[in-house]
């Protein structure tokens, strides 16, 4: 055996004993106790992927809204003069199985959804985003929780869910943000969310779901800095069957770690009231 | 030995008496002795769902002169707004002439509350204690600013300058505050702790309010609405420091009051608990262009049976899109 390839074969066998113990650390990671010997959850999260844009496996394009271009798509109109800033970059997908399974009347409406997203997306009227969107919006969440109370505070919209830590029985009325009650299963946080009505979207590709939506969120600590994020939805009136999502939730920490106020409901009364002014603007 | 018969034995009702005598007596004593429950880092446990509804108002009615109602004048004046409550339900039979006032929100639309503010046993006529008058004490520049601003809010010509709870900012009257104040509905808060944050979830409109405790100021040019909090412990009272409000929050407006506190004015809230079921929410204002004295303020916070729903407004904003379009209409 030559220098060469020995020195390959114990780069290769370093390579495999590195794999083997990130794949081990992460299975085994115990994550650091917090309140009743639970894991600490305590902290600022965000999503980096790009399920906001689109749950599913996407190319990055031009922009969300196009219109037929004499070649391929380009920008819409409304939104040429973003340019690069209104890009949407490409994204692996966190649908497990790659495509959410609609019912053949709902995937007609997602896809009208899309062709009206500046029309029809409640994120650009800065409407409550919803469970699960409001995870993987491109802006972080605060966690507070102890013995007592587990609440979620959002900085899009300043969307807020308190967790119910005793089922306190079926919602009395659908909401933005529906109801959540959250059980542990051994160090993972589940969430039951329902009583939500059909106003909010999932992304903004039109992924959309009826009032009869039920979500399983299952919130696992895989190191001090991650935790897997797993959404179930059952939908018997949009989607075939129950399906899954699945990301990594990062916890910022210094500066980024401080929640920022993100309350957009005046950035958009230009768009909402504009016509309405005494004298519009052009 | 003389066996004790019936008449030896005190009767039921004086066993009662006595019972209750001695809670009452003892009360003081066992009151002071409450200690507050402590969270799992050693700092007091606020948390719960509370409600400030009162029918005291912030300022004193000119025809009151004391902080401290009797128990008859309190009476008079619980059983005279209960009434007024009722009146607003009784609606005129048969049709109502055209171009005629409609009415508002009936009853079922209102949660202000049913009783006078008790503070440390006392029932209160206003909110503020200090000072004594228990008015705003208003410089005159700061009666310029809400002259100023409720001159403006005449115009419908742009969403801008109508109230920041008919554009579904924050909810009105200062209920997010700092200062928190009772309104017409929705007086309710969840106060949520973790290590280093008190969050205090405003019900109108869904506001969280988290506080950093021992933390650092925001960057200047960073102004949040309802301010940027900073608070500590001192024994068993949080403390928050309140500054670098919103220049939009500066007029503050409901049905029964109207404040205005400039975007570097500086409020001190202090939350003690008092009981399972009490915590006393005071608050001071120092805000020199606006008033000629730093002004102080006691609320009770009273735990609330129950779970707070989403006040979701913006959402639902029909009213501003209303009142936009009539004006326009009008024209």
């Amino acid at each position: 055996m030559t220098r060469l390839s020995r020195s390959i074969g114990a780069l290769l066998v370093c390579a495999l004993f590195m794999t083997l113990s990130v794949a081990e650390d992460t299975s085994t990671f115990v994550a650091p106790r917090g309140p009743g010997g639970k894991p600490d959850l305590n902290g600022t999260w965000r999503a980096m992927s790009r399920a906001n844009f689109d749950l599913e496996a996407h190319a990055a394009k031009s922009a969300m809204a196009l219109r037929e271009g004499p070649i391929e798509p380009v920008p819409a109109k409304e939104v040429v003069a973003l340019g690069t800033v209104g890009a949407v970059p490409a994204g692996m997908g966190v649908v497990v199985g790659d495509k959410i399974p609609y019912q053949p009347k709902a995937l007609s409406k997602k896809r009208e959804n899309q062709k009206n997203w500046l029309a029809l997306d409640p994120e650009i009227k800065c409407y409550q985003p919803g469970i699960p969107r409001a995870t993987y919006m491109p802006y972080p969440f605060q966690i507070l929780h102890n013995e007592d109370a587990l609440f979620f505070a959002y900085e899009y919209a300043g969307a807020v869910r308190n967790i119910h830590l005793v089922d306190p029985g079926p919602a009395p009325i659908d909401s933005w943000m529906g109801q959540s009650v959250g059980t542990w299963e051994g160090d993972t946080l589940v969430i039951v969310t329902t009583g939500q009505h059909d106003q909010t979207w999932l992304d903004r590709a039109g992924n959309h779901h009826s009032e009869a939506l039920r979500v399983v969120e299952r919130f696992t600590p895989t190191s001090s800095h991650t935790m897997r994020y797993e959404a179930t939805l059952e939908d018997e009136n949009i989607f075939t069957r129950a399906w899954t999502m699945r990301m990594t939730l990062y916890r910022l920490v210094g500066a980024d770690a401080h929640l920022q106020q993100f309350n957009c409901v005046p950035f958009v009364e230009e768009l909402l009231y504009g016509h309405l002014r005494k004298n519009p603007l052009e | 030995m003389k066996a004790p018969g019936p008449m030896h034995r005190p009767g039921s009702a004086t066993i009662a008496i006595a019972l209750v005598l001695g809670f009452v007596l003892a009360l003081p004593a066992w009151a002071e002795q409450w200690q507050s429950p402590q969270m799992s880092w050693g700092v007091p446990d606020l948390q719960g769902t509370w409600t400030n509804a009162t029918i005291t108002g912030l300022v004193r009615f000119d025809e009151i002169e004391d902080l401290v109602l009797t128990p008859e004048a309190a009476s008079q004046l619980e059983e005279g707004t209960a009434d007024f409550f009722e009146s607003i339900d009784e609606v005129p039979e048969g049709e109502l002439a055209a171009g005629e006032n409609v009415g508002g929100y009936n009853t079922f639309w209102m949660d202000p509350g049913r009783r006078l503010a008790r503070v440390r046993g006392e029932i209160r006529s206003s909110l503020i204690v200090e000072p004594e008058d228990g008015k705003l004490p208003y410089s005159w520049r700061g009666y310029y600013r809400i002259a100023k601003r409720l001159w403006g809010l005449r115009s419908f010509d742009n969403p801008e300058t109508r109230l920041l709870g008919e554009r579904c900012i924050l909810g009105f009257g200062s209920t997010g505050g700092p200062p928190m104040l009772p309104v017409l509905y929705n007086n309710h808060y969840q106060i949520v702790q973790s290590p280093g944050f008190v969050m205090i979830l405003v019900e109108m409109n869904h506001d969280a309010r988290i506080i950093r405790i021992e933390g650092e100021r925001l960057p200047g040019v960073i102004r949040p609405w309802l301010g940027d909090s900073i608070g500590h412990w001192e024994g068993e009272t949080l403390v928050v420091e309140t500054t670098q409000f919103n220049p939009g929050q500066n007029f503050r407006a409901s049905l029964r009051h109207f404040i205005y506190l400039s975007s570097d004015a500086m409020v001190t809230e202090r939350f003690t608990r008092l009981s399972e079921r009490e915590i006393l929410y005071e608050f001071s204002v120092d805000d020199p262009t606006t008033y000629n004295q730093v002004w102080r303020a006691e609320i009770p916070m009273l735990a609330a049976d129950g779970q707070i729903y989403e006040y979701a407004c913006h959402e639902g904003n029909y009213s501003l899109t209303g009142m936009l379009s009539a004006e326009r209409d009008e024209e």
